[in-house]
């Protein structure tokens, strides 16, 4: 790929790192812009929506403007979604090489520009993970506005009894909800639902509607805790027909109670996995199995001589959790695997007091073992709110089980792919109270850093009018959806000019100019023009490799 | 490489915000999917100069691809509405040339799509496989027809046609019909007389 790329018209200077986004590999790249005077940077990697920032950095400290920089995504579409093709891989990055290299030649230094930022935050979702990320903002120094749907903070978090520790975490959150209604930097809007936000990083407005009217919010950055609420189980393992069948929240809140256990209970069932992993949840929730140990513990501390039997599929004790698998064993609860093929079966017994019999196949005997039970308890999963209508508002992508989507997994984890748009909490995925909060904090450091900055300066992508050409027909100013160029007097005539802090960059005035008059930062008609000649030329150019 | 068998050459347009990041997301899902399309990443689909297409197909592509976020969930609004009337005109051009329409697809896939966005590229790999390279399914000398593809480009450029389309997109904001049938019939009605002019008798059916 380097010999090939070596040889590409333009190409003085063509190398290959082990790692290209490594801080040598940086250096190198400023060093070889100075030696051989470079004046386009083309770097063949992954992907340019991950890490075409931090290579326009090492050009912007090396001197160039960063707009003189181009990808060819080689990686991420090309050699991981051909694994088995290298040949034909091979020759596809060649033309996309070819294809970047050839747009490289037409690109030019845009300039900049500074937008102010307003120095609040948005945080929609009052739960454990949005007060969490309210408090860090406003300690941070910045105002804060938080918005809850229902009459109170807390969440999903007010419905656990105990952590793993056994300590009540119901006092923690309203130790928070007390800090965060007494912060001097947070308004909290309750009963409140946004519903409408529009802008971008650094000048959001939202319109929250309250009882007592509408309410403008300015906000420089956006938050979504919008959290999620345990799956039901419908009419599963007659869920709802007998009082003995519950969840595990709902045996939770029995445990704190004056009457924890019927007192002639000999027996309690657990069934992980209810309406999981491929049911009606598509995913793991990875909450479940932990909360089974710890409430089966917390079974065996109240009654030793209690039999606690857990129905798995897998059990998922990840992290510390293994000690509570661990100890739920050596206090004598006992594990049954199940496979999602043959499911636990229950049976209602009239004429024992409406006690119930769970049948299960064990398949390391191989034989069918049933169970007398005074209660049956069913692990459910976490399901997101439904938030279809903020992440629209937002463009802001949902994945098909209805949980935000970040920007990237491992290098963004809380960002949205949108600027100034976080995510923590339910709404990102299932997960514990400790996790939300350190998802919280991640997202609200991430947030002020927006903030901190004190302005923004966003893509030079914008559109230019070429007023030779411009006729002044006003099709640019009618389609744009940002009011971002806008026809004026021009001596007699009427040209187009872009309101560049408006400008998104998203290209419709240019597709749609008749005269094409119109022009796309780093998307220029001649640069996609010598990318499509680019394409077309490989016969000559590869042919003899 | 050592095979024979036909290797249809596909360019795609990509919307940074959906269907680029679908490819992305699909790659590190490592979904597999023919190795025939190459990509131009573009902001939004509302960037897709009508000319675009045809051009690729004038100069060397067999089949066009076009990706962008679902109908009403464009990062820009309402980019991939613009995008689906640049495209019933490279449809329109391509079917007075005698060109299989099968070979332009414009389709959607969410950022969350890896796997539907595989599913769109497989197919269309497949179908522009059958179709052969440009010429054959048409039953038509493919030089002559891309010379003729160049010209529809051209003419996408000129003001005549471009104003129509102006006009088309107008009544398609107006009117909240986004149907592919509706901007087809808007776009044919507006630039159909001076597309055909453009392509001229010159070239001949």
């Amino acid at each position: 790929m380097r010999q090939y790329a070596a040889r590409l018209p333009g190409v003085v200077y063509a190398a290959d790192n082990l790692y290209t986004c490594s801080q040598d590999t940086q250096r190198h790249i400023a060093e070889m812009i100075d030696r051989h005077r470079l004046n386009r940077v083309v770097v063949a990697a992954c992907t340019p929506r991950t890490h075409e920032p931090l290579f326009q950095a090492t050009l912007r400290a090396a001197g160039l403007n960063r707009s003189l920089f181009e990808m060819a995504n080689i990686r991420d579409q090309c050699s991981w979604v051909h694994m088995n093709e290298p040949e034909a891989a091979t020759e596809k990055a060649k033309d996309l090489v070819r294809m970047a290299v050839t747009k490289a030649a037409y690109l030019v230094p845009l300039a900049e520009q500074s937008l102010p930022v307003t120095g609040s935050a948005l945080v929609i979702g009052g739960g454990v993970a949005g007060i969490t990320a309210a408090l860090t903002v406003a300690d941070q120094g910045y105002e804060c506005v938080l918005v809850e749907r229902g009459k109170d903070l807390g969440g999903q978090a007010l419905k656990l009894t105990a952590d793993r520790n056994g300590q009540d975490p119901r006092e923690k959150v309203a130790a928070l909800i007390r800090q965060v209604e007494g912060h001097p930097r947070i308004r909290v809007l309750k009963r409140a639902e946004v519903s409408l936000i529009s802008g971008y990083v650094g000048n959001f407005t939202s319109t929250v509607a309250t009882d007592s009217g509408n309410q403008s919010v300015k906000h420089g950055v956006t938050v979504l805790a919008t959290g999620g609420h345990p799956y039901c189980p419908g009419g599963r393992y007659l869920y709802g027909k007998s009082p003995r069948v519950m969840t595990q929240l709902e045996l939770e809140a029995r445990l704190a109670s004056d009457d924890p256990l019927p007192p002639d209970a000999g027996q309690v069932v657990m069934i992980q996995c209810v309406g999981s992993r491929g049911e009606d949840l598509a995913y793991c929730s990875r909450v479940c199995c932990g909360q089974a140990l710890k409430n089966a513990i917390r079974l065996k501390r109240a009654r030793p001589d209690l039999g606690v039997v857990i129905l798995y599929r897998d059990m998922r004790a990840y992290g510390f959790l293994e000690d509570d698998y661990q100890e739920a064993r050596r206090m004598g609860v006992i594990f049954l695997r199940y496979s999602p093929e043959r499911p636990p079966r229950v049976l209602e017994e009239e004429d024992r007091g409406g006690t119930l019999t769970v049948r299960a196949w064990d398949p390391l005997i191989g034989e069918d073992v049933e169970f007398r039970t005074d209660m049956l308890v069913l692990s459910v999963g976490v399901v997101p709110e439904d938030q279809r209508d903020l992440a629209g508002m937002l463009k802001v992508p949902v994945t098909e089980d209805g949980f935000l989507l970040e920007a990237h997994v491992k290098l963004r984890p809380v960002d949205l792919p949108v600027d100034g748009v976080y995510v923590c909490g339910l709404a990102h995925s299932p997960r514990s109270i400790d996790e939300s909060i350190a998802q919280a904090q991640a997202a609200a450091a991430r947030a002020c850093r927006s903030l901190a900055r004190g302005s923004i300066v966003p893509e030079p992508i914008v559109s230019s009018v070429d007023e030779e050409k411009c006729v002044g027909c006003g099709a640019c100013e009618r389609f744009c959806p940002y009011k971002a160029i806008r026809l004026h007097k021009e001596g007699k005539k009427c040209k187009a000019r872009t309101i560049t802090a408006s400008c998104k960059g998203c290209g419709i005035c240019a597709s749609r100019c008749p005269t094409m008059a119109i022009d796309m930062g780093r998307f220029t008609c001649e640069g996609i023009m010598a990318q499509i000649h680019a394409f077309s030329e490989r016969e000559e150019t590869n042919g003899n490799q | 490489m050592a095979t024979n068998k036909y290797e249809p050459r596909i360019l795609g347009f990509l919307c940074n915000w959906c269907c680029y990041t679908a490819a992305d997301s699909a790659g590190v899902g490592r979904y597999q999917y023919p190795p025939n399309l190459r990509v131009i990443r573009i902001m939004c689909t509302g960037r897709l100069d009508p000319s675009f297409p045809l051009e690729a197909l004038a100069t060397g592509a067999d089949g066009v691809f076009v990706g962008g976020c679902h109908p009403g969930e464009c990062h820009y609004q309402d980019g991939n509405y613009h995008a689906l009337v640049s495209a019933a005109l490279v449809h329109e051009g391509m079917e007075m040339l005698g060109v299989r329409k099968e070979r332009f697809l414009i389709d959607w896939a969410s950022a969350a799509e890896g796997p539907h966005f595989v599913k769109i590229i497989t197919d269309f790999t497949r179908q522009v496989t059958e179709l052969g390279p440009l010429g054959k399914a048409e039953g038509r000398d493919a030089k002559r027809l891309r010379r003729r593809l160049s010209m529809a480009a051209a003419a996408a450029r000129g003001r005549k046609v471009r104003t129509g389309l102006i006009n088309a997109a107008r009544e398609m904001m107006k009117g909240r019909d986004f149907s592919r049938e509706g901007i087809a019939g808007l776009v044919r009605d507006k630039c159909g007389r001076s597309l055909e002019t453009a392509l001229g008798d010159r070239a001949g059916r």
